[in-house]
């Protein structure tokens, strides 16, 4: 999100009462509806968005830097290379302060529903927050279009406000890496001081 | 924006469960949540009131909170027994304003989980947060005491972002104000409530 966007900052309050909301439901339908309903709510907010075109994917990667773009709606953005974009905060970091300052500990459910995702759909989420993020961020992907063609996004690495890091291991991880042209070192480095490091290629 | 993504989440669970349903699922997370808050405890009002401008009670978490200590509520003995708080921006209108910056505009959930919670629970909401809101402060207002006196929250007047307003007769007349101080309170604040000691016999109270 850029500096001079509109966006105005939201009330923790209101990402607190959603948490509490997330432990309702995973309270009635357990960790694999939660993780359905965190998969559909993400997808339905990526579905209600406008959709998006450019002609070139220089202007693409300078929508996506000035906050112009549906992927970057919610959080700066800051490409790397060509293909490989990092996030300074993830705009759930307000939100857990908060949350851990007035409510107490994070319930666990969150990194519960965080280990389900990673087994069964990729090994990427340290909490429930990322769940949504990687699935929105999918979604909206596909929703742009650079030339005639669509966009798809991947994860490399999540990092959550306590540290916590979540990165595939082994070659899908030096495959991840290749294409987006850093090196394992570079990844290192980004995740000191950065939320997420994620692809976006040509589909 | 998980904020922005609660409305998908709330269409979702309209269709599941009905309106009515998302609104007494909404009522339970305010239990919830103020069940976590844990119990605070002031010598008098005096100190209460300080508190609550230093962001220190569990009000304060849902941001700026301004005690009108001009605005004293009075028991039959005239002894203080309340005073009116006020917001000067309501939780929910930041959301409002980024879905509509992302999304383009407010989901229908958002409407119809304050219409049904207007004619069957409380005609005092302007957004599907108010069903929340309400019932969290109720609760918390239990947990706290001021001079050994747990106190009793009452929602008085809410005014929504495109400006739409609602005072509560039942609660305004509960606590004994006057209905022409809420609109004046409301063209400066958002989200008006009265705390005041649970049990207490309230001066003039209707």
């Amino acid at each position: 999100m850029a500096s001079e966007s509109r966006m105005p900052e939201s009330n923790p309050f209101v990402e607190i009462a959603t948490h509490l909301f997330l432990e309702d439901i995973a309270a009635k339908v357990g960790i694999a509806g939660l993780n359905n309903y965190l998969l559909s709510l993400a997808k339905n907010l990526a579905g209600s968005m406008p959709k998006e075109e450019y002609t070139t994917w220089a202007e693409f990667l300078s929508a996506l830097s000035t906050g112009q773009s549906i992927l970057s709606t919610f959080e700066e953005v800051r490409p790397i290379t060509e293909h490989c974009m990092s996030t300074f905060h993830s705009p759930f970091e307000r939100g857990w302060r908060e949350y851990a300052k007035r409510v107490g500990a994070f319930a666990p459910v969150h990194r519960e529903v965080a280990q389900y995702y990673n087994h069964k759909v990729r090994p990427t989420a340290v909490t429930s927050v990322h769940i949504v993020l990687h699935t929105f961020r999918e979604a909206a992907a596909a929703r742009v279009h650079v030339g005639r063609d669509g966009v798809r996004y991947e994860p490399v690495a999540a990092a959550w406000v306590d540290g916590a890091v979540q990165l595939p291991e082994g070659p899908s991880l030096e495959a991840l890496l290749k294409r987006a042209g850093i090196s394992r070192t570079k990844l290192g480095m980004l995740m000191r001081n950065h939320s997420d490091v994620w692809l976006l290629e040509p589909a | 924006m998980i904020d922005v993504a609660l409305a998908s989440l709330i269409e979702d669970m309209i269709e599941k469960a009905g309106a009515d349903g998302v609104v007494e699922f909404w009522q339970r997370v305010g239990d919830n949540l103020a069940s976590r808050m844990g119990k605070e405890a002031y010598l008098g009002w005096t100190s209460f009131n300080v508190a609550v401008r230093e962001a220190r009670t569990a009000f304060s978490i849902e941001g700026e909170v301004t005690p009108l200590t001009d605005m004293a509520i009075t028991d039959v003995d005239g002894d203080v027994v309340g005073y009116l708080y006020a917001m000067r921006q309501c939780c929910y209108v930041p959301t409002i304003f980024r879905t509509r910056f992302a999304v383009g505009r407010m989901s229908p959930a958002d409407k119809a989980v304050t219409d049904e919670y207007n004619e069957n629970v409380h005609n005092i909401a302007v957004c599907n947060f108010c069903v929340f809101h309400e019932r969290f402060r109720e609760e918390i207002a239990k947990n706290i005491s001021v001079s050994g006196n747990s106190l009793a929250c009452f929602l008085l007047a809410t005014r929504g972002w495109s400006g739409e307003t609602k005072i509560s007769s039942k609660n305004v007349a509960q606590v004994n104000i006057n209905e022409d101080h809420m609109r004046a309170l409301l063209r400066n604040y958002e989200c008006v409530y009265a705390l005041v000691m649970r049990g207490a016999r309230i001066k003039g109270e209707r």
